[in-house]
């Protein structure tokens, strides 16, 4: 069963821009990591909007969450999973879902995502974000499972590509013909990583272009920006670092290509002051409010 | 192989203890830079340090106690055989403190665990409802009453010493384990805070977490001297009302609480 593929219609979305303009202006923000905690009950975020981990916020109170009413009362929060395990074969996990619609519910989230991967196998989680083979039979699976997240959540998800370091022989499409599948038959969106792209990219020698244009422009939502380190023999997506010349130009080519869409940067390892970040946000606000509008959300 | 097949295989090569799977070759592409071999132990470091570092992240006093390289030895024997079994990685760590308990490691470095598991779990446990104000309280009718306490409090009988080491203190190894003591681990505002309590308060609390009335509770401050007992009783609940230890006073029969 396939949704109807209007992508403006189908699901509620809930807008971002302010009420009553109507305007996709420039959103940017980062994502709330507890070593900042201190540092935002105490002086705020220099964001437009902000991202919180869902998981950790589900079910939760104490300071987690006072931190995650204060940002709430000053921007927009998007909620981001990392363990919904959306290509996984275990069973959804129903406790899971039900209490990240009530997160979603009560902070007003703007934007649910999580990962074009599978996270758990035989009830255990791995709290990583392993590929999935490209074949007919996981995008069916997929689409199924995506449709299912959606009708529990209500709204439409948002799915983010995730770096890779290895490819399944069994694959039969590549992973942008994949996501893009995915997205229009199940009437989600897409969450567009650009790190992940270019990690991937270079890890298995295909074009970053390609993979762009070869998305649904009016399915890409959102962006990521972060930074990865050389291993030498590969990159690795450790979101320790600056997000990297190549990606920023990543960036500018997809504002051209998708418009001005919110953007969000992430950085996990090696966590600077909350202002280095705020930094490399405000460095993607100027490129992002160079752009023209392109459409209302 | 179908969708299952391939993600049990990934699964198995990814959390592997011991190396990647053979065969890879044949689920898995290569490349002259990265064999297939090579791309899948990413994968399998990826699980293992990442899981330990979710240890460090909650046991740091444990860590420092044992030392990097025995709590890397522990730390990923225990990741090898306690699959994640929670949606969020910092619950990872639940059943660390028993399973140090069942090895060679020191009686106190495992009190040490538990204590900053139960710092944790108080620290990230749900909001209560509300706060009881001893003004509220139906005088007449609160000695029929039950106590409800607030999802952060915790209680845990400890080594003296594992209070200690928390505290910074590194026990000397001929240290002779003291009487355990009670230890009560609650949330204040956003800090998560423990407190050694004397034996009578600790029987106390038992007593009415485990859902007794509170002149069940108050048995046990009897010893005989009414005028001190009553006293005694007045001063330990008044304590944890001022601690903000009790969700609610209910005068009717329901259910007690358990923590996690």
């Amino acid at each position: 069963m396939h949704r109807a593929a209007d992508p403006q219609q189908a699901l509620k979305e809930p807008a971002l821009a302010e009420p009553g303009s109507g305007s996709a202006r420039a959103h940017v923000g980062f994502g709330l990591r507890a070593e900042h905690y201190e540092a935002i009950l105490r002086r705020g975020l220099h964001a437009d909007i902000a991202e919180a981990i869902s998981e950790n916020f589900m079910g939760r109170g104490g300071r987690a969450f006072s931190v995650l009413e204060r940002v709430r009362s000053d921007m927009p929060i998007a909620l981001h999973g990392v363990s919904l395990s959306v290509g996984g074969i275990d069973p959804l996990n129903e406790t899971y879902l039900a209490q990240l619609a009530e997160l979603a519910t009560r902070i007003a989230a703007f934007s649910v995502s999580d990962h074009l991967c599978f996270g758990s196998f035989g009830g255990h989680y791995a709290h990583d974000l392993w590929p999935l083979p490209y074949t007919e039979e996981a995008l069916a699976h997929v689409v199924e499972r995506v449709q299912r997240v959606q009708d529990r959540l209500g709204r439409r998800l948002l799915l983010e590509n995730v770096s890779s370091y290895v490819e399944f022989r069994a694959s039969t499409l590549a992973e942008w013909e994949f996501i893009a599948e995915v997205a229009t038959r199940a009437d989600a969106a897409i969450l567009l990583d650009l790190n992940n792209v270019f990690v991937s990219a270079k890890n298995h020698e295909f074009s970053t272009s390609q993979y762009l244009r070869a998305l649904p422009k009016d399915r890409v939502r959102q962006i990521h920006l972060s930074g990865h380190s050389d291993a030498g023999a590969y990159l690795f997506d450790d979101h320790g670092s600056p997000v990297s010349p190549a990606v920023w130009q990543l960036y500018e080519q997809s504002l051209e290509l998708f418009g001005p869409l919110p953007t969000i940067v992430e950085w996990d390892e090696q966590l600077p002051e909350l202002s280095v970040v705020e930094a490399e946000a405000a460095r993607a606000r100027a490129l992002l409010s160079a752009r023209p509008e392109r459409r209302a959300p | 192989m179908n969708l299952a097949e391939l993600q049990r295989y990934f699964a198995q090569a990814a959390t592997s203890g011991s190396g990647p799977l053979p065969d890879l070759d044949r689920v898995f592409l290569g490349s002259e830079r990265l064999s297939a071999r090579d791309r899948l132990a990413i994968y399998n470091r990826s699980y293992f340090y990442r899981l330990l570092d979710a240890l460090a992240c909650v046991f740091t006093h444990t860590k420092r106690l044992l030392g990097e390289t025995e709590f890397e030895r522990l730390g990923l024997a225990y990741v090898a055989q306690n699959p994640s079994q929670h949606p969020a990685v910092e619950r990872f760590g639940r059943a660390f403190p028993e399973y140090l308990g069942l090895l060679a490691v020191p009686p106190l470095v495992v009190d040490l665990a538990s204590l900053e598991w139960a710092r944790l779990c108080a620290l990230v446990a749900p909001n209560p409802q509300q706060i009881a104000s001893m003004r509220a309280i139906d005088s007449t009718r609160f000695p029929q009453a039950r106590l409800h306490f607030v999802p952060s409090l915790r209680w845990l009988e400890l080594d003296p010493g594992a209070l200690h080491a928390f505290a910074g203190g590194v026990p000397s190894p001929t240290e002779i384990a003291g009487p355990r003591c009670g230890v009560a681990i609650w949330r204040a505002e956003h800090a998560a805070l423990h407190e050694v309590l004397d034996p009578t308060e600790w029987q106390a609390l038992a007593c009415a977490t485990s859902g007794a009335k509170v002149n069940r509770v108050c048995t046990v401050f009897d010893t005989g001297s009414t005028d001190d007992d009553v006293q005694r009783a007045f001063r330990v609940l008044s304590h944890w009302f001022e601690r903000q230890w009790l969700e609610s006073v209910a005068y009717d029969d329901a259910e007690r609480r358990t923590p996690e």
